[in-house]
C-alpha cells in the first residue's frame, strides 16, 4: 500500500476520526499497534522476512536492555558489526554477496524500511548505553520501529520524541483549527506526492531516455535537442524528488499529528541552502541530523581527542567517512557511492572556503561576505547545481550517468 | 553554577579565541561567531577536559538545537558534576 493511495488516506481519516474517543492511552495504543501490523503485513512478503524483522528487532532491544544494565562498549561494536553485517546481506549488496554461498545470497528476505530501522537501532542502542533512553519498553520500542507513519521513509524521529507522546497518545492539535491544517497538509502531500512529482517523474524519463538512445553522439538528437534533453534530466529529477519526498513527508507529518503524535520536520527549503553543509540541515534534515551524531561526531570527537593538533585536517577525513557510508546506506549500487563522495567533497569545500575567507579577511570579513546578498545568490546558485548534479547519480548507474554527461557536452562542444 | 559559569567562559575563550567573550545564560550559538557543528565538538572536548564531565552524542546535539542556550550547557554541566560527585 502506498502513502499516497486513497485507501491510505480513507483508513488514516477513519481511523483519527474514532482514535480519540477511545478511553485512555492504552487504548489508543493498542489500536495504532493493530494498524501499525496491518501496515506491516500488506508489505511482508514472506515468512523467513517475519523471522528475520522479529530477530533483527528483538535484537537490538535486548543488546539495549543489557546496555543499560552493564554498558560494555565491546558488546555494543561487536553487536553493531554484526547489525551492519546482517543489513548488507539482508539488502544484498554484491560486495557482501559475491563473497557468500548461492545458498545464503540468493535469500528471499525482503524487509521495507529496513535501511531506516538499521539507523533507528543504532541510534536506540547508543542512547541506552549512555544512558539517554530513561524507560526502556519492548511494546513502545516495537511500535516506534514499526510506526507506520515512519516505517517506509523518513523523518528519522529519535526514540525519546516518540516515547514522550506514545506514552500518553492524547490530541496534539489544540483546536478545530488545528485539525483542518492538518488536513490541508494532508491534501497538499496527496498532491504533490500523486501529481506534481509524478509529473516532473515523466518529464525526466523522457529526458532521460532521449539522451540515452542518442548513444553517446549528440548528432543523433540534434545539438539544441541533447542540451535540452541533459537540462531535463539536469533539473526535472531533483524536483521531483523534492517533491516526492516532502509530499511523502508532509502526508505522515499530518497523518500522525491527527492520531496525537509528532513527527520532526523533514524539509527547509533545502534549494535555498548557500552551501553544502547547509543543505544537510534542510534536505532530509532528520538524515543530515543522524550523519552528524551517530557517524560524524563520534568519528571527529574520537580523532579530536587523541590528536587535537591534527584535528583540524582529520575533519576532511571524517566527513567523507560519513559520507560515504550515508552513500552506501542509499542504496547497494555504487551510483550511491558516488553521491556520497560527491557530498562529502561539497562539504569539505564548503568549509575549506570558509577558513580560507576567515584566515584572509578576519571574523568581520566573514560576517561582511556572509550578509551580502550578491554572494548569498551565487551562493544559492552554485549548491543548487552542485547538488543538482549529484541527484543526476541518484536513480541511474554511473555507465548511464556518464553516457548522459558524454552526450551532452559533445553537444556543446 | 557562578564558578560552572566562569569555568565555562574560559573554555569559550579559548576556544572561539576571543579573550573578550562574556557568557550569559540567554546567548546561543547564532550570538557566538565560528560556533558551527564543528567548534560545537571542539567546546565540549575542552570543556569535558576542563570540568571533568562525560557528555553522551544526544546530550551534545540537544545543546545546540534550536532552543537550547548556554544556560541548558551550565545546567547540564552543573547536573553532570552534582551526580559524579
Amino acid at each position: 500500500m502506498s502513502v499516497a493511495s486513497l485507501q491510505f488516506v480513507a483508513a488514516l481519516l477513519l481511523l483519527s476520526a474514532v482514535f480519540f474517543y477511545l478511553p485512555g492511552s492504552q487504548w489508543r495504543q493498542g489500536l495504532l499497534a493493530v494498524c501499525n501490523a496491518a501496515f506491516l503485513y500488506l508489505l511482508i512478503p514472506n515468512g523467513a522476512s517475519w523471522v528475520a524483522l522479529g530477530l533483527f528487532l528483538l535484537s537490538g532491544y535486548a543488546v539495549a536492555w543489557l546496555l543499560r544494565k552493564w554498558p560494555s562498549h565491546m558488546l555494543l561494536s561487536a553487536y553493531l558489526v554484526a547489525l551492519v553485517a546482517a543489513f548488507l546481506i539482508m539488502r544484498k549488496y554484491e560486495f557482501v554477496t559475491a563473497n557468500l554461498p548461492d545458498s545464503i545470497a540468493a535469500h528471499a528476505v525482503s524487509i521495507v524500511g529496513l535501511s531506516y530501522m538499521l539507523f533507528r537501532q543504532v541510534h536506540f542502542l547508543v542512547d541506552a548505553i549512555q544512558g539517554q533512553i530513561e524507560r526502556l519498553s519492548l511494546w513502545a520500542y516495537v511500535n516506534y520501529q514499526l510506526n507506520l507513519f515512519t516505517l517506509l521513509s523518513g523523518p528519522i524521529q529519535r526514540y525519546q520524541d516518540f516515547y514522550d507522546r506514545w506514552k500518553e497518545l492524547g490530541p496534539v492539535l489544540e483546536d478545530g483549527h488545528a485539525v483542518r491544517r492538518a488536513h490541508f497538509r494532508l491534501l497538499i502531500g496527496l498532491i504533490k506526492l500523486a501529481f506534481i512529482a509524478a509529473f516532473f517523474m515523466s518529464l525526466y524519463q523522457r529526458s532521460a531516455q532521449a539522451l540515452i538512445q542518442a548513444d553517446g553522439g549528440a548528432s543523433a538528437l540534434g545539438q539544441y535537442a541533447a542540451i535540452g534533453h541533459f537540462l531535463g534530466v539536469l533539473y526535472f529529477y531533483p524536483i521531483y524528488l523534492y517533491l516526492n519526498f516532502s509530499g511523502y513527508c508532509d502526508i505522515v507529518i499530518a497523518g500522525a499529528l491527527l492520531v496525537g503524535m509528532k513527527l520532526p520536520e523533514n524539509f527547509d527549503k533545502p534549494y535555498l541552502a548557500r552551501n553544502v553543509i547547509d543543505f544537510w540541515t534542510r534536505f532530509h534534515r532528520t538524515l543530515g541530523f543522524w550523519i552528524r551524531d551517530y557517524l560524524f561526531l563520534p568519528l571527529y570527537k574520537g580523532i579530536a581527542e587523541r590528536w587535537p593538533r591534527r584535528a583540524d585536517s582529520l575533519a576532511f577525513l571524517c566527513y567523507f567517512v560519513a559520507f560515504f557510508i550515508a552513500g552506501v546506506w542509499h542504496g547497494p549500487t555504487a551510483n550511491f557511492v558516488v553521491y556520497g563522495l560527491l557530498q562529502a567533497i561539497g562539504v569539505s569545500a564548503a568549509k575549506i572556503w570558509e577558513r580560507h575567507l576567515l584566515k584572509r579577511h578576519g571574523r568581520a570579513g566573514l560576517r561582511q561576505y556572509l550578509q551580502s546578498s550578491r554572494v548569498r545568490a551565487v551562493a544559492i546558485a552554485g549548491t543548487l547545481h552542485f547538488e543538482f548534479i549529484s541527484i543526476l547519480f541518484f536513480p541511474a548507474d554511473i555507465p548511464t550517468v556518464v553516457q548522459m554527461l558524454r552526450t551532452a557536452f559533445r553537444a556543446v562542444a | 553554577m557562578e564558578e560552572i559559569r566562569e569555568q565555562v567562559q574560559e573554555v569559550f575563550r579559548e576556544v572561539f579565541e576571543d579573550s573578550t567573550l562574556l557568557l550569559n545564560a540567554q546567548m546561543t550559538a547564532e550570538d557566538v561567531e565560528g560556533w558551527d557543528s564543528l567548534a560545537h565538538i571542539n567546546l565540549i572536548i575542552a570543556i569535558e577536559k576542563r570540568l571533568k564531565v562525560k557528555f553522551a552524542t544526544a546530550e551534545i546535539s540537544r545543546l545546540k538545537e534550536d532552543g537550547a542556550n548556554v544556560g541548558s550547557m551550565l545546567e547540564l554541566v552543573a547536573r553532570k558534576r552534582k551526580l559524579s560527585q
